[in-house]
């Protein structure tokens, strides 16, 4: 059976989301950066729904 | 295929119900909040209704929210933030999505969506065309017209994000999308029940048997009752030499239910949706199994435009079997989308379900795939006519099929019918969602 570790998991995916929320920050408005970090930030939002939301319950 | 690897998520796929319960009351919670915080129409529905996000303790005080409807949006859209009104709980400029629904049962409603809105549209879908089978060495065509609905959108992007190679076979036309699935071998599409049979006739008609001259193996369907009525499902699959898996969603839910390979029911995706089942008439939760009711269902993560107990009016009913094959724990329902609770009508004094007269047809071999049912009324009293068409070389067993069809209605329907044999070919054909049950006692 496989093991899963996803409280550690649920940790990299809010790491990942607050070094892309920098780097909007840092941005200076350029809209390469901004746009483009908006799309990872829905894709980490699907990490956050398929796994870290599960991590409080289990 | 065993073990993990058959499943999009596993952790959330076979998550033990009590877990999966808790997931959903704290997802609940998270979007009443959010719609209730952003929402000034959802505000105004809860604050009349004397409901606040504190208020969302337990499964039981979800049944005290109030439940929406297609009228109420209505009602609200056109205005500012136009053109959705203030159900939009985002800025405009947060919106990059915009489709609306066919307008079936009056005016379209539009439904926006943010960019993470959409990518949920297709996360969603991919659980259902994993579970189905889907791998990256699938080639997916899409026969449909990519439009304003949102149908076969959403597939396309699930099937992108699986990895698959998407043909998007929009503005073709039916012979020119065969010829090119053949020639691109393609071997997965996603289709209405409708279209999937009228793509096989076209395909006869040019010389093509679809399974042994074309490489589709397995089919998607959703729009309509038929991937879950067993005749239909089995003239598809014998057209086309292809598994067919039902697929269930709409324009303001998302893609709510599917099929796994097992087949035994579609699968409520527990973990983006909350599905419950009451009572047409008294508005009672339904829990049991075999007990048909409307769903109401809130969709969990789609933020731009939420859909909180929504009255859908799709007529649905839980399934006996605990647990699937498959080892997934979502619950599944029985016999696909039966109806909507609109279309299921008296007709002299008897409930009828138009699905339960396909799956009659359906069954009959020496019957064409298109049927029509009009209901007029002559006085006081209803009158029903089924007409079909009856297939080539067929004609000298019409005593036989008339007998079979009077027979089978009669059980399944508890109705008689004036019975019309039309020849093959002359009733109407659809593209995308048919109109065959015509009720003219309401000026239809």
């Amino acid at each position: 059976m496989t093991e899963y570790h996803i409280k550690e998991i649920a940790q990299k995916i809010e790491t990942l989301k607050l070094e892309a929320t920098e780097l909007k920050k840092m941005s200076g408005g350029i809209q390469a950066i901004d746009r483009n970090i908006d799309r990872i930030l829905a894709s980490i939002k699907m990490l956050e729904i398929n796994i870290s939301d599960l991590a409080s319950i289990l | 295929m065993k073990g993990v690897e058959q499943y999009w998520n596993p952790i959330l796929e076979t998550l033990p119900r009590e877990k999966l319960q808790q997931l959903q009351l704290k997802k609940f919670q998270n979007i009443f909040k959010w719609a209730y915080e952003h929402s000034r129409f959802y505000h105004k529905l809860y604050s009349e209704a004397g409901i606040e996000p504190g208020d969302i303790r337990t499964f039981d005080d979800i049944l005290k929210v109030p439940k929406i409807e297609k009228a109420m949006m209505r009602d609200i859209q056109g205005k500012d933030p136009f053109p959705y009104g203030d159900i939009l709980c985002v800025p405009l400029t947060a919106v990059t999505e915009y489709r609306q629904t066919s307008g079936t049962t009056g005016q379209p409603i539009y439904q926006a969506d943010t960019w993470q809105d959409w990518e949920g549209g297709a996360e969603a879908y991919c659980y259902a065309l994993y579970a189905q089978g889907y791998r990256d060495s699938d080639r997916l065509f899409v026969p449909f017209g990519y439009n304003i609905f949102i149908a076969f959108w959403t597939y396309h992007y699930a099937g992108e994000k699986l990895g698959c190679e998407v043909i998007p076979g929009g503005v073709l036309n039916t012979e020119a999308r065969i010829l090119k699935m053949q020639e691109l071998r393609a071997t997965a599409m996603g289709a209405t029940p409708t279209y999937v049979l009228g793509m096989a006739e076209t395909a006869i008609k040019m010389g093509i048997e679809p399974p042994k001259d074309l490489f589709i193996r397995k089919i998607t369907v959703a729009g309509e009752p038929g991937g879950s009525v067993p005749a239909t499902r089995k003239r598809m699959e014998d057209a086309w030499g292809a598994k067919v898996y039902d697929q269930a969603g709409s324009t303001e839910i998302g893609h709510w239910g599917w099929e796994c390979r097992y087949q035994c029911g579609l699968h409520v995706n527990e973990a983006f949706y909350l599905a419950e089942i009451e009572d047409v008439d008294t508005g009672e939760l339904i829990t049991e199994p075999g007990r048909r009711g409307k769903m109401v269902i809130t969709t969990f993560d789609r933020l731009a435009q939420p859909c909180i107990r929504f009255d859908s009016k799709d007529v649905i009913e839980w399934s006996a079997i605990e647990k699937c094959e498959c080892g997934r724990t979502f619950r599944l329902i029985r016999g696909g989308v039966m109806g909507r609770a609109d279309d299921i009508t008296k007709v002299k004094g008897v409930l009828l379900a138009p699905a339960a007269i396909e799956e009659v047809v359906r069954a009959v071999p020496q019957l064409g795939d298109e049927y029509e049912v009009v209901v007029t009324k002559k006085g006081d009293i209803d009158d029903i006519t089924l007409k079909v068409e009856l297939l080539p070389k067929c004609k000298a067993e019409i005593s036989a099929i008339r007998e079979t069809l009077t027979r089978e209605l009669r059980t399944k329907t508890n109705l008689r019918y004036n019975l019309e044999f039309h020849d093959y070919g002359t009733l109407p054909r659809y593209e995308v969602k048919a109109k065959r049950f015509k009720d003219l006692r309401k000026g239809d």
